[in-house]
């Protein structure tokens, strides 16, 4: 139920209460917000329960003054841009949908739709986090769990590769570690919470349990301890090689098969690394050996708001949760020839459609020079690197504080949207409805370009 | 045996796939039979003469001219005859092929004879990742068949194959063997970290030394007899540079392993 109430308040101020509004910040996704709106201010001014991260999240995201299109820099109405937003996409040969973790189901579904019309290639966020994991389901499957089941039941948690306290702040205590749960009566008192990492950080004091392995050795320990969980032979070097000794391996292995329910948390220090999705595919390959013993889940920590949200879309839409390619009118899965970094690197792609991130900060040098070269179309609540390059570029609602819809939490436990305020700009949703309806029309009679 | 010349004459400005540049899809068949044959240029259906110049009717030997870097798919399913290639060439060459050779004088992309169930690929320069591999969720990759790589080769040669001969002249990147089912990989050069991490059976050989992970067993150092045959076969098919007499008579270190699976693969590291 949304509750909201609108007041006046001493300083006749138009006060509006959210109450269970959802952060779309992190991957937490966390849904128990209250805040406290300034309707004349058209922001934020209060958010109870949210994290720091969150707060920023909130108090940041306020109605800027700038045009809704520019093309080519220079203003333009919404038609305009769909228009030529349209055409771009229509005369590319290679096009790519790169982004949509910050934005709603709803839109990315669009978007899949707009490059399955023109057989584009879709590619999201996760191909640079959790991107090896998606691989790595694929190829060794997964034993899985929501978040409540683990706040309700896990006493053993590992967190592998993250630092939580500072990316996910709330997930210790709304999920993980703090929580009472049901055969969790005592909170943190009955959970053994084991942190292996390649530094100290600032989630390292709440381990009862910190494991210093050396960097780019994670797949080793995986597997050393895969084997030690079967019964097998290890290398006498362990301890030289990963810097781990024997005994902080057989004592967590014993606790691995002691446990009553355990869950083993993995970030990007493990996806992101040497070795990427194998990394992946040795800890769910762990979680699954451990099955054999107790109950055992292992969950990536994901980043962005509804990253989780863009895999599912994908999948449910492709078959394929990224790096999915339509050119010859069917989904085809290839990560490494269909990725956007791969793409852009090898300058392949002769167009882009940029959806809420930011690519043009944060890809490898090559990959923006390309991106410098072709026409982008830019989506974005908040100006950017990408968008400041982009031919045409459309300012978007904030998704969770102007619009409402649909995410994913990191469990793939789909939470609704409570839009704290209205917007001047059009959501992502609206913009790209235009384009996919547009592109259409485009179409229509053109047989020969569709390739199916 | 007459020749077709495929040469490039328009390089293409998005990936060109081009699965039907094999003698089997160009046997019979015209220089304009040849020329209207379709290719997919991105996501748009163009003909093979929009790129290529035809000379001569389709044979099975078939030559490639140009910088083939942006061209996806040759030599697709090919059975018979042979391809060759004067210049670089792009992702997927000889995929799924049973029989007849491809050599390409240059660099070859990813996914060089992914699939492979016979036949053989020779690549003058280097190749990219996953030689010689299975595709993201296939539970086997070649076959049968020889990918003979003279220079370096990236991440994940041979994942998960089943059968057949992979040989590296340069160094091989990460996680060679991984997932090997059987079949025999030789590198020359040096490897990357996590050699066979998951194979079951299958022998990788390299003739310098290499980090082992935690799961492999030292057995012993011996001379094993059948890797001379191999090598001997890899001098007479161009890697008499790279393989000495002392790799022929030498010692090697065997490990055992990967301990997590079957235990049955072996990796063969050259000791003196």
């Amino acid at each position: 139920m949304v509750e909201a109430t609108q007041t006046k308040s001493k300083e006749s101020k138009n006060i509006k209460i959210v109450k269970d509004a959802t952060c779309t910040f992190c991957g937490c996704v966390c849904d128990d917000m209250e805040l406290t709106v300034d309707l004349d201010e058209h922001r934020i001014t209060k958010a109870k329960k949210a994290c720091v991260l969150g707060r920023a999240w909130f108090y940041e995201h306020t109605i800027d003054d700038r045009p809704v299109v520019l093309i080519d820099g220079k203003e333009a109405t919404l038609e305009e841009g769909i228009e030529t937003a349209a055409q771009v996409l229509v005369d590319a040969k290679f096009p790519i949908t790169y982004g949509l973790s910050d934005s709603t189901c709803e839109a990315q579904r669009v978007a899949v739709e707009i490059m399955d019309i023109i057989n584009g290639s879709i590619d999201t966020t996760t191909s640079v986090c959790h991107g090896p994991s998606g691989m790595a389901f694929q190829g060794v499957g997964e034993s899985t769990a929501t978040l409540g089941e683990i706040k309700n039941r896990a006493d053993l948690v590992i967190y592998w590769g993250g630092n939580p306290a500072e990316s996910h702040p709330r997930h210790f205590t709304k999920y993980a570690v703090t929580p009472k749960g049901m055969y969790i009566p005592n909170g943190k008192k009955d959970r053994t919470v084991v942190l292996v990492d390649v530094r100290r950080t600032p989630s390292t004091p709440l381990a009862d349990i910190f494991v210093l392995i050396k960097p780019g050795k994670d797949f080793e320990v995986l597997w050393a301890l895969r084997a030690l969980v079967k019964g097998k032979k290890i290398s006498e070097n362990i301890e030289k090689d990963t810097g781990v000794s024997r005994e902080v391996l057989d004592d967590l292995v014993s606790r691995m098969k002691n446990a009553q329910y355990g869950v083993l948390f993995f970030g990007m220090g493990l996806t992101m690394t040497r070795g990427r999705h194998f990394n992946s595919g040795a800890i769910l390959s762990l979680a699954s050996d451990l099955n054999e013993f107790t109950h055992f889940v292992a969950k990536p920590v994901r980043g962005h708001g509804n990253v989780t949200g863009a895999d599912n879309v994908v999948s449910w839409q492709t078959g394929y949760p990224f790096g999915v390619n339509f050119n010859r009118g069917f989904p085809r899965f290839n990560p490494g020839e269909f990725t956007t970094t791969d793409v852009f690197s090898r300058g392949e792609a002769d167009a882009a459609m940029i959806i809420a991130s930011d690519p043009a900060s944060n890809f490898p040098k090559k990959a923006i020079e390309h991106m410098k070269k072709i026409p982008i179309i830019s989506l974005d609540a908040k100006d950017t690197c990408t968008s400041k390059i982009a031919k045409v570029r459309f300012a978007v609602a904030t998704y969770g504080i102007n619009t409402g819809g649909t995410v994913y939490r990191m469990d793939d436990v789909p939470i609704s949207l409570r839009p704290a305020f209205d917007s001047p700009f059009p959501s992502d949703q609206e913009v790209l409805e235009g384009i996919r309806n547009r592109v259409k029309e485009l179409l229509k009679g053109d047989k020969a370009r569709l390739a199916a | 045996m007459s020749t077709t010349l495929l040469k490039l004459h328009t390089p293409p400005q998005v990936p060109l796939e081009t699965e039907v540049i094999s003698p089997t899809s160009l046997s019979g068949l015209s220089e304009s039979g040849i020329e209207h044959l379709q290719v997919m240029h991105g996501n748009v259906k163009a003909k093979l003469g929009d790129f290529f110049k035809v000379t001569g009717k389709g044979g099975s030997d078939i030559h490639l001219e140009g910088d083939l870097s942006n061209v996806k798919m040759i030599g697709t399913g090919m059975s018979t005859g042979k391809i060759t290639i004067d210049g670089d060439v792009g992702m997927h060459v000889g995929m799924g092929m049973s029989g007849g050779e491809i050599l390409v004088h240059g660099d070859a992309g990813d996914w060089v004879g992914p699939e492979m169930s016979g036949g053989r690929i020779v690549v003058k320069g280097n190749a990219g990742h996953m030689v010689g591999s299975a595709y993201r969720g296939q539970p086997a990759g070649i076959s049968g068949g020889e990918i003979f790589i003279y220079g370096n080769a990236k991440n994940e040669i041979g994942n998960s194959m089943r059968r057949g001969f992979i040989a590296i002249g340069g160094n091989a990147g990460d996680f060679t063997g991984v997932n090997m089912l059987a079949g025999t990989i030789i590198v020359a050069g040096e490897m990357g970290i996590r050699t066979g991490a998951g194979m079951k059976r299958g022998t990788i050989a390299s003739l310098q030394s290499a980090p082992m992970l935690p799961t492999f067993e030292y057995s012993c150092t011996y001379h094993p007899l059948f890797l001379r045959f191999y090598l001997i076969r890899l001098q007479e098919n161009g890697f008499r540079r790279i393989i000495q007499d002392k790799h022929l008579n030498g010692k090697y270190k065997r490990y055992s392993g990967d301990g997590i699976e079957l235990n049955r693969g072996e990796v063969l590291l050259f000791a003196r």
